[in-house]
C-alpha cells in the first residue's frame, strides 16, 4: 500500500489557522468530513492519545493516531500550519506539519500499524521537513508522498 | 446515542488501547517514534477506564464486566442486522428506528452490548 492512495486532496491544507494545540486538533479533524458528532469523538479520542505524550515527534512534524468507530476504514489527512504553533514536541520546537491518522476498531486489512510506521518513517527523512513548508498546492504534498515513501 | 452506551465503547477503546500497546507492536512503535512509556501509558489508560466503568449503572457495569470475563469485545456493532460479535442475525425490530442506539440493547444470541450502524 502507497501513502499517496491513502490521501485526497480534499484532507490536505497547507495554511491551518489554529493558534492552540486542541483548535488545531479539531481543524485537522475537519479535514476527514465527518459530521459534527462523529468530530467531536474522535476530537475526545485524539486528545485521549496525546494526553499519553505527543505526538509531536521532532523537526516540525507531528503524527496524532488513534483508532475510532467513527471510522469506517483507514483515513488520513496533512495539515500545515506555516507559522508554527507550540505542540509540546519531543524536541521542544514548534511543530509545522501534521499528520492525522485515524484507523477503525477493527481492521480486516491491518493497515493502521503498518502506515503509521510508513508515515513515521517518511516524516524523519532529512529532506522531508524543509520540502513539506516549500510545497504550495495539495497536488505537490501528494507528489512528494509518492516520491518519498516508494 | 445513549449515555451508558458511550461510556461502555470508550470503556472498550480504553481497553482495546491498553492491550495493543501492550501485546508489541504499537507498544513498539509508540515507544521508537514518539517517545512513549508503554508501561505508564498503560497504567493511565487503565485508571481511566476503571474510572469510567464506575460511571456505568449498576445493573450494566455488572454485565459489562461479566461479559468482559469470557470475550475481548464486549461492546459491538450490528451491521446489515448482524451481531459482528457472533455473526448470527438480530431481529429487524433493532434497526430503522430514528436513533437506533437510544437504548443499550444486548445481542439476543452472543449477551455482547451491541450498536447498530446504518
Amino acid at each position: 500500500m502507497r501513502l499517496r492512495e491513502l490521501f485526497t486532496v480534499d484532507a490536505v491544507k497547507l495554511q491551518l489557522q489554529s493558534e492552540t494545540k486542541d483548535d488545531l486538533l479539531k481543524e485537522l479533524i475537519s479535514l476527514l468530513g465527518l459530521d459534527e458528532k462523529s468530530e467531536a469523538i474522535l476530537f475526545k479520542t485524539v486528545k485521549r492519545r496525546e494526553n499519553l505524550g505527543s505526538t509531536g515527534i521532532g523537526k516540525g512534524i507531528a503524527i496524532p493516531h488513534c483508532r475510532s468507530l467513527v471510522a469506517n476504514r483507514l483515513r488520513l489527512a496533512y495539515g500545515r500550519k506555516p507559522d508554527g504553533i507550540d505542540f509540546n514536541a519531543i524536541d521542544g520546537a514548534p511543530v509545522y506539519n501534521f499528520f492525522l491518522i485515524v484507523a477503525p476498531p477493527l481492521e480486516v486489512s491491518n493497515q493502521y500499524l503498518p502506515v503509521l510506521g510508513k508515515i513515521a518513517q517518511f516524516a524523519k527523512d532529512p529532506e522531508v521537513p524543509d520540502l513539506l513548508l516549500g510545497l504550495e498546492d495539495p497536488q505537490e504534498f501528494l507528489d512528494l508522498l509518492d516520491e518519498k515513501s516508494r | 446515542m445513549n449515555e451508558q452506551l458511550v461510556l461502555l465503547l470508550e470503556i472498550q477503546d480504553l481497553t482495546s488501547k491498553t492491550r495493543e500497546i501492550e501485546s508489541g507492536e504499537l507498544g513498539e512503535l509508540e515507544q521508537s517514534h514518539f517517545g512513549m512509556d508503554p508501561d505508564a501509558a498503560a497504567t493511565t489508560l487503565r485508571e481511566k477506564a476503571a474510572e469510567l466503568i464506575a460511571d456505568l449503572k449498576p445493573n450494566i457495569r455488572a454485565r459489562f464486566q461479566a461479559i468482559s470475563d469470557r470475550v475481548d469485545r464486549p461492546v459491538v456493532p450490528v451491521i446489515g442486522g448482524t451481531c459482528f460479535g457472533c455473526y448470527v442475525s438480530i431481529p429487524a425490530a433493532t434497526a430503522g428506528e430514528q436513533d437506533p442506539n437510544a437504548e443499550v440493547q444486548s445481542c439476543e444470541t452472543c449477551g455482547r452490548f451491541i450498536y447498530i450502524l446504518s
